[in-house]
């Protein structure tokens, strides 16, 4: 494409009286010699809009470039269009609201800001979406229990070929062997039948083909174009499928482990499913109850977490004890009483009708003629305290994702980690793979959903509701996190609808998320690839699988556009249209570093589009003043920072590097899981190199910042500066 | 803040008590309680309270009827409303308190000063349909017994000005008009009580 520039500066919002805006145009139209510079004080106004569309009619400009407000704000006031590239060039935000008006320093501020821009576009092109070739629609749903068989029908009557698969040869899961359920509507206070029978009903009357006593052998390919290998009793069918919800439950934690509570000891020690089970065949007779809630729940030997849902689940069991015999008394030994949301309403209905709330520790259970005793510590009056006469004495035992129940491998081989040890460079771990026998994934980052914290291979919640790591792959319900019914509703619905956007964006070629509408992703160029397998371990999505030679072999449409492969690439062979090395490269060489003598330092600032960008704009925005030696560049994600870029900014004089990325660790806010922690391990390789060369390591740094740590960043930005007057100018300046 | 705990042996959880306790007019409401303390932290004299009322609830439960009955803590309660207005399970913690004081009172458990108050104030009420002041201190250490009119002389100088700034009239007010109608009213809520106890 044969691009023809304009340039718009806006004078609106105070930029005009703050900047000299003659100087500025002469960098638009001197130094760079573009086609069209104009000016104008109200660009996102009617007019201004109106100016640049004219342009592009009569004068055909293709490249846009404004230079005015955050490209956060107005991106649908100047959009002209997919066939026309815009850049969005910052004076407001990261320099007139943040430094002081009509001053030298933040008049090169604003120059260097649109010489960036103006070298970005030169390395911009048009991105040519990826289309997939027999594309498919349809949905798979694993698991055929509540949360499988809601997100089944809502994906089936929302229009989408849906298939189903389930383990055992009933439809219906831990749920439908239930003699009663939870409430699920309101006023959340009554018992409701099993909906399950009609759950099941509704799925097969909406065309989803069911797949029963089948698993699912090997899924292969990507969203879109997954190949589902499903295996039903001794033949296997194929299955080409868009996207997959992950519902396959969880199991009760495993009682045999609670001998404590005299499981196995004791024939009247029983389960919350065994109960169940008795309830349903109707043998269930029993004067005197009691309930041990948290049988292995947050309990550091047993399950770390709370399992949600058995706090209301024994209150149920509890409530249809007293409906069959209004002369029981129930017993509920708890911790704490969790039950969430609307079943606050549920517990109250359960204390009315006089089952007995205990807040205790179980410390011995003991049985003599059959009638178990119970002791305790009861904590609500520091005393301990003993009940007997039990006939029956249940233990809610929990849940662990059926995701959790497998071989845990590593999947870094033990020779190359030797090699890795041996060599200088320090190599990304791979996270750890639970063997579960779920989805069987042909990915070289290991066959199933990678584990977020005790097995649940759950996401960022927050910012990624049912996102698993691997795009097109939906968790729901209790897989994902443990819950209760209702929430495991939600959770399917939700996950359907994921699944649905997942086919929809990527039949348009367009990343789902988090850079939903995204056109661009990542090429190789494979005849320079030496095949390291860097990008094949560090995607933190599992995108790139490897051929036996281990040259990589891209999933566009498994791709969530953070360019983390881009940043580990050593040969630098990956990029984007509109987003690579060299654009980068060059608009740190854009930048123009005045000499020693002037005494004006500068440090360069990766920031990460999606926390540090935002924090930086609204420290702008409340008008927090720093100091103006740093020079800004927006980053997919720091996953994306290549080395190179830092020894460009070393070489070209910069004082001091800047990375400002997301919390990483267990609790990570990056939206791509470990941009910034890829960076910050790339990071410690620089600093040996930076040592090697005689310039100090700490004039490299990385920090983390939170959206809402915008009040910090003049505090981060002047410390830095600080830090690097003690060091001194950076000796390679004059060399350039 | 010290509490005061009196349970030293492991204690049994018997419902036969709480049962009792639970068919009082307002005793239902004990069930709903969630051990959360928003009444104990709200109340005014829970200071000097044997139990918070949290406590008091849980004694209930626990079945200990001595405890529960010989506590001062409903005597305490000035029915300010602060805890009924904050429970969070809605719990009208006066109304259960004033239960709690009837019903110690039927079973006997009437040594608090306070007791005697309620039933000297209530015969008086009852009696007249206004309040005599020298009537209510007259039956109050009265039903107290001998000692305490002993102790009651101590305050005569109190008596003395209260008489001299008119406070406490020597003779006792006229009876409210229409006192037969009253005391049938009264009789007719009694009445409705204790059928509404028995069902």
């Amino acid at each position: 494409m044969e691009k023809k520039i304009g340039v718009y500066i806006c004078t609106g919002c105070g930029i005009g009286d703050a900047l000299d805006i003659e100087a500025l145009s002469k960098v638009a139209a001197g130094e760079y010699k573009v086609d069209i510079c104009k000016t104008n004080n109200f660009l996102c106004g009617k007019e201004g809009v109106e100016l640049i569309k004219k342009d592009i009619e009569a004068e055909g400009v293709n490249t846009v470039v404004i230079a005015g407000c955050s490209s956060r704000v107005n991106y649908d006031v100047f959009n002209f269009g997919s066939d026309k590239i815009v850049e969005r060039v910052n004076l407001r935000e990261q320099v007139i609201w943040c430094h002081p008006a009509n001053d030298e320093d933040t008049q090169m501020l604003a120059e260097d800001n649109l010489r960036m821009g103006l070298a970005k576009q030169k390395n911009m092109n048009l991105p040519e979406p990826y289309l997939v070739e027999d594309m498919s629609k349809a949905i798979l749903v694993v698991g055929g229990g509540l949360t499988g068989l809601t997100a089944a029908l809502d994906a089936a009557r929302a229009g989408y070929k849906t298939v189903l698969v389930e383990k055992e040869a009933e439809l219906g899961g831990y749920a439908g062997k239930m003699y009663k359920q939870v409430p699920l509507k309101p006023p959340f206070t009554e018992l409701e039948e099993n909906c399950i029978p009609g759950l099941i009903k509704a799925v097969q009357d909406a065309g989803v083909k069911i797949y029963t006593s089948a698993t699912i052998e090997k899924t292969a390919g990507a969203p879109g174009m997954f190949n589902v290998t499903i295996k039903q009793n001794d033949s296997t069918v194929q299955e080409r499928v868009g996207a997959i919800v992950l519902a396959t439950g969880a199991k009760p934690y495993d009682p045999e482990k609670l001998a404590h509570l005299g499981y196995g000891k004791y024939e009247n020690v029983i389960t919350q499913a065994a109960l169940e089970e008795m309830a349903a065949a109707g043998k269930l007779e029993a004067g005197k109850v009691a309930f041990i809630q948290c049988a292995g729940s947050r309990d550091q030997e047993h399950l770390p977490y709370c399992s949600a849902a058995c706090c209301i689940e024994s209150m149920k069991q509890a409530l249809y004890i007293k409906e069959k015999n209004p002369e029981a008394s129930v017993y509920v030994y708890y911790k704490d009483i969790r039950a969430n949301g609307q079943y606050e309403h549920f517990y109250k209905k359960a204390q009315q009708e006089g089952i007995i709330f205990i807040k205790a520790d179980v410390t011995d259970i003991s049985e003599e003629d059959g009638k178990l005793t119970i002791e305790a510590d009861d904590h609500t009056m520091g005393t301990k305290s003993i009940a007997d006469e039990f006939d029956l004495v249940v233990l809610a035992n929990g849940m662990v994702p059926t995701a959790a129940l497998g071989e845990v491998v590593q999947l870094n081989e033990p020779a190359e980690e030797e090699a890795a040890a041996a060599s200088d460079e320090p190599k990304v771990e791979l996270p750890p793979v639970i063997k579960a026998n779920l989805l069987n994934l042909d990915y070289r980052q290991g066959p199933e959903l990678p584990p977020l914290k005790y097995g649940f291979p759950d996401s960022h919640y927050i910012c990624f509701p049912y996102e698993t790591r691997r795009t097109g792959i939906y968790a729901a319900g209790v897989v994902r996190a443990p819950m209760d019914m209702l929430s495991a509703v939600e959770d399917a619905t939700g996950a359907a609808l994921k699944a649905i956007q997942c086919v929809e964006a990527t039949a348009k070629g367009e990343a789902v998320h988090p850079r939903s509408g995204d056109l661009s992703y990542p090429e190789f160029n494979m005849t320079r690839c030496t095949q390291c397998k860097r990008c094949t371990e560090e995607c933190p999505f599992g995108a790139i699988n490897e051929d036996e030679k281990a040259n990589p072999l891209p999933n566009p449409t498994r791709c969530r556009r953070c360019g983390t492969c881009m940043g580990a690439c050593p040969e630098r062979i990956i990029s984007f249209k509109n987003y690579s090395v060299p654009m980068i490269g060059n608009m740190v060489k854009a930048i123009e570093v005045p000499e020693e003598l002037e005494e004006k330092p500068r440090i360069l600032v990766f920031a990460c589009e999606n926390d540090a960008i935002p924090a930086l704009d609204m420290a702008g925005i409340n008008r927090l003043q720093y100091n103006p030696w740093v020079r800004i560049i927006p980053v997919r994600c720091l996953g994306s920072l290549n080395l190179v870029w830092v020894n460009d900014a070393m070489a070209k004089g910069f004082d001091g590097v800047l990375l400002m990325g997301c919390k990483h660790g267990d609790d990570y806010q990056c939206h791509f899981i470990k941009g910034s922690e890829l960076a910050e391990y790339r990071l410690s390789k620089v600093s040996e190199t930076l040592d090697r060369l005689g310039l100090e390591s700490e004039r490299v740094r990385a920090i983390t910042v939170s959206i809402m740590d915008y009040d910090k960043i003049p505090e981060i930005l002047d410390k830095f500066a600080e830090d690097l007057e003690e060091l001194g100018p950076n000796p390679m300046k004059d060399f350039q | 803040m010290e509490q005061k705990n009196t349970l030293t042996e492991p204690v049994k959880y018997d419902l036969s008590f709480a049962r009792e306790i639970y068919s009082l007019e307002n005793g239902y409401y004990i069930k709903q309680c969630m051990q959360c303390g928003m009444c104990a932290v709200a109340c005014s004299t829970r200071e000097i309270m044997d139990y918070s009322p949290r406590q008091l609830f849980n004694l209930i439960k626990l079945g200990k009827k001595e405890e529960v009955l010989s506590a001062n803590t409903f005597w305490y309660c000035t029915s300010c409303c602060t805890c009924k207005a904050r429970c969070p399970r809605g719990v009208p913690l006066v109304d259960v308190m004033h239960d709690l004081k009837k019903y110690a009172i039927e079973q006997g458990y009437d040594q608090y000063p306070q007791a005697a108050f309620y039933k000297a104030f209530w015969a008086e009420v009852a009696g007249r349909g206004k309040v005599f002041e020298g009537g209510v201190t007259a039956r109050y250490y009265l039903i107290r017994g001998l000692d305490e009119v002993k102790k009651a002389l101590a305050m005569k100088d109190v008596g003395m000005n209260m008489l001299k700034h008119k406070r406490l009239p020597l003779l006792p007010p006229k009876k409210v008009r229409g006192l037969g109608d009253l005391k049938k009213i009264i009789h007719k809520a009694q009445e409705l009580q204790r059928k509404e106890a028995r069902a």
